[in-house]
């Protein structure tokens, strides 16, 4: 175990490039090449550039430069009411929304002193486990797709199409789900649900198995991924890695596990670790998750019972609508809430974390006692999961980076925010 | 409840043993069954994946949140009675109101009520704080113009009969007591 | 690596965290709190180094990841906000007629003590416990030493930290903006910085140009 401490920060490459000493006598010393990566390659599905210093195919040098898609949001938030900046938290892992959706609000919940409904932990849970299916499908189909495999990428797509028609049918939305809700969810499960949800699963698993059929086995697949990307598990901590690039390398850190919320504690799953930390075990590691991530959506469609989904809370949940039409109190409820002109929140600050789709992903939440956060901060994983790309990279050829780059599975709008 | 912790299982490297031939063939086998039944699916009743838009349209869940419109009544005046909660809620600021006095019972309605679609995200917050539900989001997502000026939607083109905003209103109707 | 409990640990460690913090730190801790469940210790800008040395390296502590690092604009008001502080104007009136007038940010009263927080989030990856650091950072001098040396990972957060809040860390090895383009004036996450505030437009220097517009691995190509 290496002393963290001793690591390089890697990046800023910084003075005239360094000489190539000559290999043969007699040959002039040639200075490396300078390669500007990105930041819209092809091969890359995020924004980032990374400039390269290359001796033939070989990386010398890296510095990857992160910030093509920041929008401000957490200056956005500032001047927005907490319920209003629930749909913008859509476009932060835009992959798997809910889960950025449940990671706001809890912090909020949190922040405020609400315990939600049972039921609404279930549907929670539920919702976010899709979501999170969703994401990993799409980059495992992303990251076949760069390495010029089309087949997995269209049967994984057309997977995601099935769970995406599950969310359709909870949220209304399909991307922008904005459902999670200060206190509970924007809407109850449709009825029939639950066979709906076990049918579509079923197909979506079933294409993931054939895709897996074509990955896992396939020699070019294996050689472009085993032994790509390593990098040590005391490595990835001291860079602040987390979810399932920090779990391929042996360290079963998963919220979900170490810290349970919601109801993660009363469900039977496994969490996947590997052993080599590499690129093929961050691939296996995402494909299992999928399973497990199935296995919990189902075991909470058995075992959620009926009842409110939302808080009766009238400091904070916006009242149902039949009491809004019919009593008075609920109408004034109604309006207050809206207008939050009387600071309901409580001053003070808050931090919770969930697991995201590719790690930890925490909201920190500072009330000045007002309607509207004074600071909401969003610790995106992609962020501290990027950082560590350029040492995982420098040394290994040209090829390497883009199935490095995509196990790593950075996303623009949670990295960039 | 138990969480154990699993390793990832991987099989042996096959590069280059006799088995990595087979992997070719078993990935040649499912390809060649998604062509089968991609071609002959039709005949056991597969549904075809592609939607042929705009001839075929997606059939969308009941839940759909598509452009937000105002509910007309049966005697063609909106419902909105111009409180201006939508208003505030919205986050985007895209929704605009001036209110105004009348005679009839409603006592209040909006003599300017514009929604600019161009900010316009269809989040359906405005719709959840309506009191009155006189503003739902449609099932109409196709809202493009040949103009940027098109995009501002007066409320003479946002007024939508009640009959036809049935299948929100009786979802919207459906979760009130949650 | 060591071997790791494979069971999920206790959510109480036997005796609270923060004795063991306060055991480990001793004279270093200004204050601290409790709040929300969060364990929230207050450290003076110069002592930040040590302190967090102290805290990766005891065994009862070992906060082995950096989990985030921001900042926050108190403008020199305290923590705990035992005021009402009028931040945005709310005058819908005038923002029917002015648009985005709503999001327009006025700056709160100064207080007294210093303006900005520097806020670390730490995480125990063995032990599953967290623990935050504050330290107040004054507007004239907003520096605070780094530590880079202890998380590798702090290298970026910092340089977001700095990037949106103008906060300069001392002996960080590479500290550019992270996010935003180098001739970027201002620094947008502070509180006086208007939300629609426009930026001088930059002047464009294709390839080849003796100036680039984002930070540049050296000079190209010439030697
Ligand atoms: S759907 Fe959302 S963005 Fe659109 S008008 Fe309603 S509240 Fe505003
Ligand atoms: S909230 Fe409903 S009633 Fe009030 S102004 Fe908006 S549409 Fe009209």
């Amino acid at each position: 175990m290496s002393d963290p401490a001793d690591i390089s920060p890697a990046g800023h490459i910084s003075g005239a490039p360094g000489r190539i000493e000559p290999s043969e006598p007699g040959e002039l010393p040639t200075p490396p090449m300078r390669l500007q990566f990105g930041p819209s390659h092809p091969a890359t599905h995020g924004t980032v550039r990374i400039m390269l210093e290359l001796e033939g195919e070989k990386i010398l040098n890296a510095d990857v430069q992160v910030g093509y898609l920041h929008r401000g949001f957490e200056k956005e938030c500032e001047s927005g009411y907490y319920y209003q900046n629930i749909p913008y938290t859509d476009r932060l892992n835009y992959s798997s929304p809910i889960l950025c959706n449940i990671g706001y609000c809890m912090a909020v919940e949190k922040l405020a002193g609400i315990a939600i409904t049972e039921r609404c932990r279930y549907v929670r849970v539920i919702a976010g486990e899709l979501s999170r299916i969703a994401d990993h499908l799409l980059c495992i189909g992303a990251s076949c797709l760069e390495l010029a495999a089309m087949t997995p990428f269209l049967y994984l797509l057309e997977a995601r199409e099935l769970v995406w028609d599950l969310l359709d049918a909870l949220c209304g939305s399909r991307v922008t789900t904005n459902y999670i809700r200060i206190g509970g969810v924007a809407a109850d499960l449709p009825d029939g649900f639950a066979d709906f949800c076990r049918r579509k699963l079923d197909g979506a698993m079933k294409l993931l198995h054939d895709a897996e059929k074509l990955l896992t086995g396939n020699p070019i697949f294996r050689e472009r991924m085993e032994g790509t990307g390593t990098l040590s598990a005391a490595e990835l901590i001291a860079y602040g890695v987390t979810g399932p690039v920090l779990r391929a390398a042996g360290v079963p850190l998963d919220l979900r596990r170490v810290e349970p919320y919601l109801v993660y504690d009363r469900l039977d799953f496994d969490v996947p670790v590997g052993e080599h930390g590499d690129n093929f075990d961050r691939y296996l590691v995402r494909v299992e998750e999928i399973r497990q991530s199935r296995r919990m959506a189902l075991q909470c469609l058995d075992q959620i019972q009926p009842g409110p989904v939302d808080v009766d809370d009238p400091r904070f949940r916006w009242p149902g609508k039949n009491r809004v039409f019919n009593r008075m109190e609920e109408l004034i409820d109604q309006f207050m809430l809206v207008v939050e002109e009387n600071g309901l929140m409580p001053a003070g600050e808050a931090y919770f974390a969930i697991e995201g789709g590719n790690g930890e992903f925490g909201f920190y939440l500072v009330s000045d006692g007002t309607g509207k956060p004074y600071k909401c901060r969003v610790r995106g994983p992609s962020l501290c999961n990027m950082h560590p790309l350029a040492r995982m990279i420098i040394g290994r050829q040209l090829a390497d980076i883009i199935p490095t780059f995509d196990m790593i599975n950075m996303i623009g709008g949670e990295c960039d925010r | 409840m138990a969480v154990q912790v699993k390793k990832v299982l991987r099989p042996p490297p096959q590069i280059t043993s006799w088995r990595s031939g087979l992997a070719i063939i078993a990935g040649l086998w499912v390809t060649t069954r998604h062509l089968i039944a991609n071609l002959f699916g039709f005949i056991r009743g597969r549904q075809d994946f592609t939607v042929y838009y705009p001839e075929q349209r997606f059939l969308h869940a009941p839940a759909l949140r598509g452009m937000p419109v105002l509910v007309q009544m049966e005697n063609g005046r909106e419902r909105c009675v111009a409180c201006g909660l939508c208003e505030w809620a919205c986050p985007t600021s895209c929704i605009c109101i001036f209110p105004a006095e009348t005679d009839s019972e409603v006592e209040r309605y909006p003599e300017i009520f514009d929604i600019d679609m161009t900010r316009c995200m269809f989040c359906g917050l405005c719709e959840e704080a309506c009191p009155e539900e006189a503003i739902v989001m449609s099932r109409q997502i196709e809202i493009s113009t040949y103009s940027r000026g098109g995009s501002l939607w007066h409320k003479e083109d946002l007024l939508v009969p009640e009959s036809r905003l049935r299948t929100r209103i009786d979802f919207l109707r459906s979760q009130y007591g949650r | 690596m060591e071997d790791r409990n494979d069971s999920p640990p206790d959510r109480e460690p036997a005796p609270p965290l923060m004795e063991k913090v306060l055991a480990a730190l001793g004279e270093l801790v200004i204050e601290y709190h409790r709040e929300r469940g969060d364990d929230r210790i207050h450290v003076a800008r110069e002592n930040i180094a040590a302190a967090a040395q102290i805290l990766r390296d005891s065994p009862g502590l070992s906060f082995d990841m950096l989990i985030d690092v921001t900042a926050i604009d108190y403008c020199g008001q305290p923590d705990g906000f035992r005021f009402q502080a009028p931040i945005m104007d709310q005058n819908r009136p005038i923002a029917r007629r002015v648009s985005h007038s709503r999001h327009r940010v006025a700056m709160p009263e100064r207080g007294p003590l210093p303006r900005f927080a520097v806020v670390y989030h730490l995480l125990s990856t063995a032990l599953i416990h967290r623990l935050r650091i504050k330290c107040r950072v004054p507007e004239e001098d907003p520096a605070i030493p780094t530590v880079t040396g202890i998380w590798p990972g702090a290298n970026w957060l910092e340089r977001e930290t700095y990037d949106l809040y103008g906060i300069r860390f001392s002996g960080h090895p590479d500290l550019r903006r992270i996010f935003l383009y180098d001739e970027f004036v201002g620094h947008p996450l502070r509180k006086d910085y208007g939300k629609q505030e426009e930026q001088p437009i930059q002047e464009y220097v294709g390839p080849g140009g003796h100036l680039p517009r984002r930070p540049y691995i050296g000079r190209t190509g010439q030697d």
